[in-house]
């Protein structure tokens, strides 16, 4: 097998820029020595290995961010991402050594905003297991969208696998959720209400969707989510799993590995967590689900998934769009060096503005 | 006694991060290669001119971890990958290309494993420490607890007997200390400690009953209290500790095993603040009558779990954050115009005084200065090497808000320990740098030391010293620290009090900021432990190991003085910023800044709790 091993390595680098391709497969190598046989998780090793930066109340590039904590019986804290006017003392009165502490205090008790603002709930990606809201690179990702959107960012740090299984990330994305829609700060426009977006990578698109989902049940109103590359399995094997396994980054067998990490001990991948529509899911025909902008990449090997997880939302007359990018990889939108991420921005931007209701 | 002194530091005192020279913004470059920016941008070292060489290095890991393109279980070298996942040192994995390098040669010549280190061991960092004092004995002196009552024998007595019937006595004696406070006005704590509502109205009343209860029972079993109303049982509560003090402090031990027998019946009549103080000082009292000895409060057993009561107390009200906050102002403002500057904190812990700092630093006007931090802290009792992780998490910090950073530990027992030459920068300075300008920091740590006699006096000789610009003092507002016994007792009854009537009302003030869910409670509950320990400290203990002994501004000031230290005006600044900060912060019920000389206080209504306080060496 190492002749057609070398193939799918040159295959794969001729897709993506160098760079990227060190970034990922330095997460592909560094993931696989976190992963054990036995199912457990060196989360020791991986919290060492994750790069990350604190939160920074000193805007940069004119956005401001700080950490919070909005469940103190879990623990549960988020990033809070804002666009803040620099310089020193930018704000009147703020100096010393208040100059930082008073206007997260200020905005945090502040009143609703006559001017309509998204506020964007941004779960990370990590397959369950990995990141956080301080990941590097979801932090960077964070402040790309309170750029593009004009508004604010809450990114959940919610709890892991596999030490916290389902359905304990649902529960925090609904925390984070009726946090957000309690606070006078985060609401806008005439009404006035927190005009939420629901948005996520990989297992965060996951749980926007069932986020959602609980949403729709419960009669409270999204804006619309936003699914970047969403994690979903199934017992079977699609098409695209079988022939993309093992190819572009990504492997079957480290699917397989997180879905048994985050699923109940007795599940398998047909549980609705992760194959909402598949025979022991829910269609949602009838319920106030929200629209749906679907992110998805080609050389994705589970990309069929995504695609069927569209379908179905399709079929039960839900409004969805489809941005189909087959030539990317996981993990496109980590780095604006190509045309994917450029274009999926402008996709953002526009679905955002679109559903700014 | 000699004391060792270990700065293993390679660059610069331990932990240097933070260097504004980053290589990403070397656009003119001129010697150093580029570093590819976006991934720099995400945390990774990767020279653009290396990149395909680090791929190149990457794939042949893949494959020596056996990570093949398919599924094939039975292909992975689980082993290998074992051992670079628990055997291996990870020395800085954002430098992609020499942290592959090193797990490859892991490949080729794995060493033999490594026997089982301590979790410090995975981070290539280096430890600098001070050892010392250990010879020093600080927790050989047991002093004994009043040994006049050695040869009395604890017997079971019918009758209880209470305070002194007489009225008038009593009353004389009340208005004195229970200060009407305001806790009862609240209506946030209607179940406030009663010293200041309930005695003010009819005190004569109130004493007949013990007398009563005295006499008819000379003869009869002891009879079962029953709670007619709240209040009156709270005074009686009062009455009961207040008597079982000052029996203590008579040694009459058969009076006060009665008396402290009382307390729980009385203290579950009552609710809120009023129960929990009630239930530390009887514990405290029982702890003194029977003579159990608690453990000192610095134990070196106890630093971890103090430390996380520590960690719940400053979340949980503004005490430790107002602190923090104003001797930061007044350190801002000694550090206004000086390019380096150092900052001892005479109790780093985890450091939660200084991202405020750093970041006000770094927003200044000009600039950050060059930052220097000498971290003190206790030994610990295991391996973990606490105080470097402090150092290393604030140099992360520094290092993303670009302030340029250095951090040392010094392990100290007690802060007599420290020598001025610890405190000196590490390297020679150049003729042309401009000397350090010091700040030294003090939270609640300088009363520690009026348990050892001299103790005060060789820590602030030290400090003169070391010359500082400025030394900031926050320390509990009360006298917990006279020679009576009894004294002691009801002042810091009436402090914790007031305290714990504070903790309740401000945890209802907070929901301003959170949803009002299950979980405040964590932090309170906590927040309690760690005030009852201060409490069973101020009570049950005595000699080296009663080390809460807490002395009123008035103290310090006199105390510093002696010492050579005058007082640093705190602005108007630090006090309109402190209110503002509180109204928005503490749902602004009851807690209130106040200026007193220069000083800044926090009060719970209108009774001051914490004073911050700075000071210079005095001109000559």
């Amino acid at each position: 097998m190492a002749g057609s091993d070398e193939v799918n390595r040159n295959e794969c680098k001729t897709v993506v820029p160098l760079n990227t391709w060190v970034l990922i497969s330095n997460f592909k190598v560094k993931y696989h020595l976190l992963r054990r046989p036995d199912g457990t998780f060196d989360r020791y090793l991986a919290e060492y290995l994750d790069k990350r930066v604190p939160p920074n109340a000193r805007p940069v590039e004119g956005v401001s961010s700080f950490d919070h904590v909005i469940d103190q019986s879990v623990g549960l804290e988020v990033r809070i991402y804002r666009a803040t006017v620099g310089g020193n003392g930018g704000e009147a009165g703020a100096e010393g050594a208040a100059a930082v502490t008073l206007p997260i205090l200020e905005f945090l008790t502040g009143a609703p905003a006559a001017e309509p603002f998204p506020v964007i709930i941004f779960f990370h990606g990590g397959s369950f297991a990995h990141s956080s809201s301080s990941t590097t690179i979801y932090d960077n990702l964070c402040r790309r969208f309170v750029k593009l959107s004009k508004g604010v960012v809450v990114s959940v740090n919610y709890r892991r696998a596999p030490e916290h299984r389902y359905p304990c990330a649902y529960d925090d994305g609904w925390t984070a959720l009726k946090w957000v829609l309690s606070q006078p700060c985060l609401r806008s426009g005439k009404d006035p209400q927190a005009r939420v977006f629901l948005s996520g990578d990989s297992s965060g698109g996951n749980i926007a969707h069932h986020v959602a989902v609980r949403a729709a049940d419960e009669g409270v109103m999204i804006c619309g989510n936003i699914l970047l590359n969403a994690m979903f399995g199934g017992n079977e094997r699609t098409e695209s799993e079988r022939r993309l396994d093992g190819k572009y980054f990504v492997t079957l067998q480290d699917r397989d590995w997180y879905w048994k990490a985050y699923l109940p001990e007795d599940a398998d991948r047909d549980h609705p967590a992760c194959n909402p529509f598949g025979p022991n899911g829910r269609r949602l025909r009838g319920l106030p689900f929200t629209k749906s902008l679907i992110i998805v990449s080609g050389l994705d090997l589970t990309c069929d998934r995504q695609l069927a997880y569209a379908e179905g939302l399709r079929e039960d007359d839900l409004d969805v769009k489809v941005v189909h990018r087959e030539k990317a990889t996981v993990g496109f939108y980590l780095l604006p060096n190509t045309d994917h991420y450029h274009e999926v921005m402008d996709e953002i931007t526009d679905f955002l503005k679109d559903n700014l209701l | 006694m000699k004391r060792e002194y270990q700065d293993a530091g390679g660059s610069s005192g331990g932990v240097d991060m933070g260097s504004c020279k980053d290589k990403v913004m070397a656009a003119a470059a001129g010697e150093e290669e580029e570093v590819d920016e976006l991934l720099a941008a995400l945390g990774y070292k990767v020279r653009s001119s290396d990149m395909a060489d680090v791929a190149q290095k990457l794939e042949q890991l893949e494959m020596a971890m056996g990570m093949g393109g398919v599924s094939a279980p039975g292909a992975a070298d689980d082993g290998f990958v074992s051992h670079l996942a628990t055997d291996t040192v990870h020395y800085n994995p954002s430098d992609l290309s020499s942290w592959v390098e090193s797990m490859l040669s892991e490949l080729n010549a794995p060493p033999p494993p490594l026997p089982p280190s301590p979790p410090a061991h995975r981070h290539a960092s280096t430890s600098s420490t001070v050892t010392g004092g250990g010879g020093s004995g600080y927790f050989d002196h047991l002093a004994a607890v009043d040994s006049s009552s050695s040869t009395y024998t604890l017997r079971p007595i019918p009758s209880p007997l209470v305070a002194p019937a007489d009225p008038s006595a009593d009353s004389a004696r009340e208005p004195k200390r229970m200060r009407t406070g305001g806790g009862s006005t609240s209506s946030s704590s209607s179940s406030s400690s009663s010293l200041g509502g309930g005695v003010s109205r009819g005190s004569v009343v109130e004493a007949a009953p013990p007398a009563t209860q005295a006499s008819a029972a000379a003869n009869a079993p002891p009879v079962p209290v029953v709670m007619v109303d709240t209040q009156e049982a709270g005074i009686r509560l009062v009455h009961a500790l207040l008597a079982c003090a000052e029996a203590v402090q008579q040694e009459n031990f058969a009076a006060a095993d009665a008396l402290v027998k009382q307390i729980p019946t009385l203290a579950a009549s009552q609710g809120g603040a009023m129960r929990k103080v009630a239930a530390y000082f009887g514990e405290a009292l029982a702890r003194r009558v029977y003579r159990f000895r608690p453990a000192p409060d610095s134990s070196l057993l106890d630093a971890a779990f103090a430390d996380l009561l520590h960690a719940h107390f400053y979340e949980s009200c503004p005490y430790l954050k107002f602190a923090h906050f104003t001797a930061n102002q007044a350190i801002l403002e000694a550090f206004a115009g000086c390019r380096r500057v150092h900052v001892v904190d005479f109790d780093i812990k985890q450091g939660m005084q200084w991202p405020a700092l750093l970041q006000a630093l770094a927003l200044r006007p000009g600039g950050p200065p060059s930052f220097r931090l000498t971290g003190v802290g206790p030994p610990q009792p295991d391996e973990t090497d606490a105080l470097q992780q402090v150092g290393w998490k604030l140099a992360q910090f520094a290092h993303t808000i670009r302030v340029d950073f250095q951090y040392r530990g010094l392990v100290a027992a007690t802060l007599a320990d420290l020598e001025p030459f610890m405190l000196q920068p590490e390297s020679e300075q150049d003729a042309n740098d401009e000397p350090e300008v010091i700040a030294v920091n003090s939270v609640f740590e300088l009363h520690r030391l009026l348990a050892q006699p001299g103790a005060l006096e060789k820590v602030l000789g030290t400090v003169q010293a070391v010359r500082p610009r400025i030394v900031t003092v926050v320390e509990q507002e009360a006298n917990h620290n006279s020679g009576k016994f009894l004294d002691r007792f009801t002042e810091s009854l009436h402090y914790y009090s007031t305290m714990f009537d504070s903790l309740e009302g401000g945890s209802s003030g907070q929901s301003e900021l959170s949803p009002p869910a299950a979980g405040c409670g964590t932090d309170q509950v906590m927040s309690e432990v760690y005030l009852g320990r201060q409490i069973c400290n101020v009570v049950a203990c005595e000699g080296a190991e009663r080390t809460e002994r807490h002395e009123t501004l008035g103290q310090w000031r006199n105390r510093l003085g002696r010492a050579g230290f005058e007082p640093v005006h705190l602005g108007s600044n630090a006090y309109k910023q402190a209110s503002t900060l509180l109204a928005l912060f503490a749902g602004g019920d009851g807690y209130r800044v106040e200026e007193k000389d220069g000083c800044l206080t926090l009060a719970w209504h209108t009774r001051p709790l914490i004073a911050t306080s700075a000071w210079r060496i005095a001109a000559a």
